[in-house]
């Protein structure tokens, strides 16, 4: 049972090593919930503060439409510079000396008095603040425009549905889970997925490379160890350690949610309903075969490579094969169907995405599972026999 | 025995060569840097599987029985090959468990090499935070924790300082003195003429003396060790 000796000294050897350590455990459960809360905060706070500040604009051609004017000027949200002439007000707006510009044209009374459409001319930088210039000055100008409209039903003795002759009643029937797993269920497993190839590329590169680097491959392969054994040891180890990260950086979401006490108690009991036991079985139940898979693929070219740095630059662009197809799978219009059930990694993304829904299709599913625990049995069945070379072992 | 490489074009590192080590006498095999020693030594410890040939250690095939084989021998090289992160008292157990080796055997086994090695007082200190010598020590008591019939060094002190390699040199001696066989690989004359009973002078793979150390000397045509190798391989 030379195996278990490997696994408990490697795994012992893999905790004492401080970059698995801030990788497995600092990374998920320290740095992104504080990255998250942080930037989602940030980002709060500021669009608040853009929709509360006072907008300063220049309001050009106010006696052509003085009540439109008086809108402005009655709203707190607006500080109105009259005394400007047009060109000067735009160089203003796009130095951010001013937030917008409404322009009234002298034919805008004559055009209204005449029953026909005016024009009006806003303004604004929507690369600034979020774009809430404009949104605030298409608000007063659509309301002055709904108030005229009424005018002119009034005058002419017209009833108000002659101009609204649909009225769309809206019923969705998406449950509040349903909704939170389509705008939710692509990222988290996204980041499952990130972490367990994260958490298993330290160790794997240094049961791997960094064995040879130190020369103890030799000792151990001196040993009464077989290769397959040795390989087992190691290989459990890396997939342990893709899975302890994965499900620390879940329980890191866990501690985020709980960071945000404006999410109503509905929606978070709904959150912390999915965060629950029976469905991390269910994700992680997923996760195994891909760990699974990370780790053999990991392991088989860190062995291959003659040191630590030679393996770290082969292994690291993986990062992007992995990204490629769980961002995909964060894309709306993307299903679980008998195709994308079969592609590694976006099947992942797309069947944590419907279990999180409640509607996963059980055939898919199994689709899912039996892809995958293939793809893991031959990515293990590749490592040991790539460790098994010869080439592969005393390349260097 | 014969090893070929297959790569780019296939490498031959070792011909056709053939040698004898006995219980109790230090076999050296000798050869320039790319000569195949580390080849052969790692085919006679079952690293390797020879393209040709066979090899048998204390009794055993390594081909058919490398687990019995592996379980023989003691591996050394001049890399003290410690994990940094282990304690010496941890390394040798972790070895110990993949000869399994008994809890009592080995305890009695530690505390003998510990002793002689004087290890004790850093055998719980983390081997990466260890001198260069006491990583030796260490890497010493590893190889010897299974008592192993077959001693294997592979240019054991190549790079060391003169106090670690008269570590090493000792360690052979002992080990002829208990009756192991022991095998080594060096390029310095000096150590065969020290250590050495029997040698094998080996270059591009290919076996171009063997015999005792008094043949090769009674045969020799030039008046030192070093001359009489590059005369030999030079003629090649």
């Amino acid at each position: 049972m030379c195996w278990m000796k490997i696994f408990a000294k490697e795994l012992k050897d893999t905790l004492r090593d401080r970059r698995t350590i801030m990788m497995m455990i600092v990374m998920p459960v320290v740095m992104i919930p504080l990255l998250i809360t942080v930037v989602v905060k940030i980002q709060v706070s500021q669009v608040e503060r853009a929709q509360e500040n006072q907008l300063r604009i220049a309001f050009i051609g106010g006696a052509h439409a003085p009540e439109l004017l008086t809108l402005f000027q009655r709203d707190d949200g607006f500080f109105i510079v009259e005394t400007v002439p047009e060109d000067t007000a735009v160089a203003m707006t796009a130095g951010e000396e001013l937030d917008g510009v409404v322009v009234v044209p002298e034919s805008f009374p004559a055009t209204i008095a005449q029953d026909r459409q005016g024009e009006i001319r806003i303004i604004f930088k929507s690369s600034e603040a979020y774009g809430v210039a404009r949104s605030k000055l298409e608000d007063v100008i659509e309301a002055f425009s709904r108030q005229i409209v009424t005018d002119r039903i009034a005058r002419f003795n017209l009833d108000e549905n002659l101009f609204d002759a649909i009225s769309i009643q809206k019923t969705d029937i998406s449950s509040a889970q349903e909704k939170l797993a389509e705008a939710a269920g692509g990222w988290l497993p996204y980041l499952f997925v990130i972490f367990s190839f994260m958490g298993a590329m330290y160790p794997g590169l240094d049961l791997g490379a960094g064995e040879k680097e130190r020369g103890t491959l030799e000792t151990l392969l001196s040993s009464p160890a077989s290769r397959l054994e040795i390989v087992v040891g190691k290989f459990l180890v890396v997939m342990l350690a893709g899975i302890a990260t994965a499900l620390i950086a879940m329980m890191g979401v866990y501690l985020t949610v709980q960071q945000f006490p404006e999410i109503p108690s509905d929606v978070f009991d709904i959150i912390m309903d999915m965060l629950g036991p029976k469905m991390i079985l269910m994700i992680f139940s997923l996760l195994l075969p891909v760990t699974a898979f990370f780790a053999a693929v990991i392991l088989g070219l860190s062995i291959y490579a003659r040191s630590f740095k030679e393996a770290q630059s082969i292994i690291t662009p993986l990062n992007i094969a992995i990204i490629f197809p769980a961002i995909i799978g964060t894309l709306p219009g993307i299903e679980l169907n008998a195709k994308t059930a079969l592609v590694p990694i976006l099947n992942v993304s797309l069947a944590t995405k419907d279990m999180l829904a409640g509607t996963v299709n059980p055939l898919y599913l199994t689709e899912v599972y039996a892809s995958l625990f293939l793809l893991a049995g031959m990515s293990i069945f590749w490592c040991v026999k790539w460790f098994n070379r010869e080439e592969t072992l005393f390349r260097n | 025995m014969g090893e070929k490489f297959r790569n780019a074009a296939t490498l031959t590192a070792v011909d056709g060569i053939s040698f004898e080590c006995a219980p109790g006498r230090v076999f050296g095999l000798l050869g320039p840097n790319g000569a195949g020693k580390t080849t052969t030594l790692r085919m006679v410890a079952t690293m390797l599987k020879p393209s040709a040939g066979e090899i048998s250690v204390a009794g055993f095939d390594t081909q058919a029985e490398p687990r019995e084989v592996r379980s023989r021998i003691g591996f050394m090289t001049a890399q003290t090959a410690l994990y940094d992160r282990l304690t010496p008292a941890e390394m040798v157990k972790y070895m110990a468990d993949l000869y399994g080796i008994e809890n009592d055997r080995f305890q009695k086994r530690k505390e003998e090499l510990f002793r002689v090695l004087g290890i004790s007082t850093f055998a719980s200190r983390r081997i990466g935070r260890l001198s260069s010598g006491m990583k030796q020590k260490t890497s010493i008591a590893r190889t010897l924790i299974h008592d192993p019939e077959v001693m294997v060094f592979d240019e054991p002190t190549s790079g060391l300082d003169v106090m670690t390699s008269r570590a090493i040199i000792n360690l052979i001696r002992s080990c002829k003195d208990e009756g192991k066989t022991v095998l080594f690989s060096t390029h310095r004359m000096g150590e065969v003429k020290l250590l050495c009973d029997d040698i094998a002078i080996i270059h591009e793979g290919k076996l171009y003396f063997n015999g005792t150390l008094e043949e090769f000397e009674a045969q020799m045509t030039q008046e030192s060790f070093e001359d009489e190798f590059i005369h030999l391989v030079g003629e090649a």
